[in-house]
């Protein structure tokens, strides 16, 4: 059992659990995710984690209440204990000297970029950072993105489509600046769809951005082949090969979007899931 | 001689369509002893020399027959601390029955549904017989996965006195026994029994932990143990490589049967994991794996359910009994195709399958008869929902992780026949070393492994290096 030893409510349906699990927070690089189950019944669940302490044996992770096991994890308090905790899964991200990155968040990718963040830091980057959030009120986590980024961009706007477009035109500003204000990198954790059009924006001008992907998962250790996709026309588990990949590179977006929202009608609460020409709805 | 083979009782085929309950119900004590009493007692016991772990069997038939349950109990415990688990699985038709002197007669004993009895009666009729235990060695063991290969291991050395973990990356112990073989063929809480039987040796568990990612093997070995037995298994699975295979609703049997045995979705509400199932189910390929996922699938609900498979039903190496349950079961078999494309209903959902048809070769120099596709007989089959069940292959992460360990070009652990692998004090077995076999194979391979790694930590101190195995066949594929 993995004993839950913070609860913090950061936003109205956004949370930040901090869990004692001294195995994960040994290896826990930035960029990799865990698998918890709450207990007998539950579902096997990842998240990425977006803090660790080696020496106190603890790994935060911040989640946005979106259906049952998110709801469920909303009412957990301190003391209360997981039935699984497994992790670190996945290949850890990029985090070398690139130069200029430009990273895009938005939801739980606020919190769980910012290890990433911190590692691009130390090793000199120079980091311009993007956040969406519908509005003011329910963003959160500004302030450690202030500390590490050297230019940070607040993309607000209404749910759906006001929401991407506030991010995009921030983007394209950037963009129109490069190679002058030249752009070495893009790292982006956010929506699916949002990640994808990003991927557009930036193949013109090849710039490298590494997209952190989230199909949906069951083992998380590549023994069920849930999280496939098609990642330079070879078939990649992003479990094992990613989460984060080249968004150049992936090839089956409207595949993978699809997959990702198989079981999004049995219990969406989040509204921003029911994206505009996503082929679900 | 009585060629009267006793049947064992079953759900019948309508009812148990809708449930996962287990579809053999076991011999009753009457049932049992008049198998037990058509043994003959052979003297040259062709039926032990058929069981891979060479299972007493005569000795325990015979106990049946002095109406001793207990030592017969006692008697298979000698050999497999899987009975009950053996007792269903085992392919005992290619095995003990099959080597058994009444076979030539079409009526073998039933072995398997005798060994099934004596485990059933075990579990139901109290304390299980616990095992003599050696005094503590000092010596410590990791065991990689909890799989049967892993708990045999496991329960050997703790036995033989040694310090044991046993790591497992799920969070249940059982492997393939958990999250494969479906509730209907093999009920969870047997596994489970076992696995408490493992753990009542002294055996620490410890779940949830991946090596390879929370600990490499170097670290195992460079740390506290001794020797480690490697048990990962062969858990990834392969794919067609065809266009259309990642659609929605197209899944590998592993997430299909982990979603449904492991995560228990067939009492989905009530446990958390869903499963979306469709009307038309299409489950490609002949083996044990696609008879459990196409038989789930007509638990869950599917209205049809048809197997694809390549070549023609004398080919299948699915069990022929699970065959049988399935035809009994209503599922369609398409013989002699072969899936070449899956088609999107424009929502990126499989709405169909592109098929051809295949014919197959006169037999080759190995007597074997090659499946080939007849150009221009393509033709679509409309389907809402596939299970791509055509095996696995070796998990990569262990030896991706362990540069030096020698492994094959399939993927396999390469390893002597004591099961020692290139790595000094590293031994290997089950799944991972065979690259796919049965439960009892896995099993038998712990046993000799354990056997071996015994010798080794009993050595006082001298290190002993074991040689480097040269081959590189897998044992079989
Ligand atoms: C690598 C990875 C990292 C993630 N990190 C975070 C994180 O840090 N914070 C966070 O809030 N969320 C994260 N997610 C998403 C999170 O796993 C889902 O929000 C969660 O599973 C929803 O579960 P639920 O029972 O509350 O909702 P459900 O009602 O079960 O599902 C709501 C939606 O969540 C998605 N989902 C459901 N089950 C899974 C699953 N097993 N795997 C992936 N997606 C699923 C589906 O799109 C589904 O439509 C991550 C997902 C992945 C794959
Ligand atoms: C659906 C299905 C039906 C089958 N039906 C039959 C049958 O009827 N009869 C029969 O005889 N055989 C059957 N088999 C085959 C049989 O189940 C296997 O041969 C047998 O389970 C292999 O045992 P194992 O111990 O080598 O590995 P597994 O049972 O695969 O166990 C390996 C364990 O190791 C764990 N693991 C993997 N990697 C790691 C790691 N890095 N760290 C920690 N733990 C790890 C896994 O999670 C797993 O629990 C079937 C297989 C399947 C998939
Ligand atoms: S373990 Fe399997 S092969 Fe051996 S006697 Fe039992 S059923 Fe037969
Ligand atoms: S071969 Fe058959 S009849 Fe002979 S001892 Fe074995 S089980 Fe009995
Ligand atoms: S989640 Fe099962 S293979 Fe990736």
């Amino acid at each position: 059992m993995y004993s839950i030893v913070e609860h913090e409510v950061l936003a109205p349906r956004v949370h930040r659990l901090r869990v004692q699990a001294p195995v994960v927070a040994e290896k826990a690089k930035p960029g990799q995710f865990v698998i918890l189950i709450i207990d007998e019944k539950g579902e096997r669940v990842p998240f990425t984690i977006s803090d660790w302490d080696s020496e106190a044996g603890t790994v935060d992770f911040v989640f946005i209440e979106v259906g049952k096991t998110t709801q469920q994890l909303a009412t957990m308090q301190p003391g209360d204990q997981l039935l699984s905790f497994i992790g670190p899964l996945g290949r850890p991200a990029e985090v070398g000297q690139f130069g200029h990155v430009v990273s895009v968040l938005s939801g739980y990718g606020i919190a769980a970029m910012v290890p990433i963040l911190k590692a691009l830091k130390d090793n000199g980057n120079t980091l311009t950072t993007i956040v969406q959030a519908p509005d003011q009120d329910r963003l959160f986590g500004q302030k450690p993105l202030e500390e590490l980024s050297d230019t940070l961009i607040l993309a607000l706007g209404t749910q759906g489509d006001g929401m991407m477009e506030s991010t995009t035109v921030a983007m394209r500003k950037l963009l129109n600046q490069h190679p002058k204000r030249r752009i070495d990198r893009v790292i982006a954790m956010c929506s699916l769809c949002l990640m994808r059009v990003l991927s557009e924006m930036t193949r013109p001008y090849a710039i490298k951005t590494m997209v952190h992907l989230t199909p949906v998962m069951v083992d998380g250790t590549g023994m069920c082949g849930a999280c496939r996709l098609s990642v330079g026309r070879t078939n990649r588990f992003a479990c094992v090969h990613g989460p984060e990949f080249d968004g150049h590179e992936v090839d089956g977006w409207e595949v993978l979007m699809a997959r990702r929202c198989t079981y999004a009608d049995e219990s969406i609460l989040q509204q921003g899931f029911q994206c505009r020409g996503c082929s679900q709805w | 001689i009585n060629l009267n083979r006793v049947e064992m009782p079953k759900q019948s085929e309508h009812e148990r369509r809708h449930n996962f309950d287990e579809v053999a119900l076991g011999y009753t004590w009457e049932l049992a002893k008049e198998e037990a009493s058509r043994c003959i007692q052979c003297k040259k016991r062709p039926c032990q020399q058929g069981c891979p772990v060479n299972i007493d069997i005569p000795d325990f038939i015979a106990a049946l027959q002095r109406e001793d349950v207990e030592e017969a109990a006692r008697i298979l415990k000698r050999k497999t601390s899987l009975p009950g688990v053996c007792g269903r699985v085992c392919p005992q038709e290619l095995q003990c029955e099959n080597a058994c002197t009444l076979n030539k007669k079409g009526a073998p004993v039933a072995i398997g549904r005798l060994e099934r009895f004596i485990a059933d009666w075990e579990r139901t009729q109290g304390a299980p017989t616990m095992p003599e235990m050696a005094p503590s060695t000092g010596k410590k063991v990791a065991v990689v996965g909890s799989g049967p290969s892993g708990l045999t291991v496991a329960s050997d050395l703790a036995i033989l006195g040694h310090q044991v973990v046993l790591f497992e990356a799920l969070h249940v112990a059982g492997g393939v026994l958990m999250y494969g073989i479906p509730q209907f063929r093999l009920p969870k809480e047997i596994v489970q029994r076992e696995v408490q039987y493992v753990q009542s040796l002294g055996v620490d568990l410890r779940l949830n932990t991946v090596i390879g990612i929370n600990y490499s093997l170097d670290e195992l070995l460079r740390t506290d143990y001794d020797a480690v037995y490697l048990a990962p298994g062969a858990g990834l699975p392969k794919f067609l490589g065809v266009p259309g295979e990642n659609l929605n609703m197209v899944y590998s049997a592993n997430e299909f049967l982990t979603r449904t045995n492991l995560m228990k979705a067939y009492r989905y509400p009530e446990y958390a994991t869903p499963i979306k199932m469709g009307k038309k189910v299409a489950v490609i390929g002949g083996g044990n794996v696609a008879m459990d996922a196409a038989r789930c699938a007509v638990r869950l609900g599917a209205q049809e359910v048809y197997v694809i498979y390549r070549r023609t039903r004398a080919e299948m190496p699915a069990r022929l009994e699970e065959v049988e349950n399935a035809e009994e079961e209503g599922i369609e078999f398409h013989f002699l195709c072969n899936p070449t494309a899956f088609l999107s209903d424009g929502r990126n959902n499989v709405a169909a399958m592109e098929l051809i048809r295949m014919k197959l070769t006169e037999p080759d120099e190995s007597g074997r008869r090659r499946p080939v596709p007849i150009p221009g007989s393509e033709y679509i089959l409309d389907v809402d929902t596939v299970v791509v069940s055509l095996g696995t292959s070796p998990n990569p992460l262990i030896p991706s992780t362990t540069p030096d360990l020698n492994v094959t070009r399939w993927g396999t652990v390469v390893t002597d026949e004591r099961g020692r692998t290139s790595k000094a004090r590293v031994w290997a077995g089950g799944d991972i070393v065979s690259g796919g076999a049965t439960v009892i194979s896995a099993m038998g391979e712990g046993r000799i492994a354990a056997a071996s790694m015994h010798e080794f930590l009993s050595n006082g101190q001298k290190k002993i290096i074991p040689p480097s195995p040269a081959t590189d066949d897998p044992k079989t594929l």
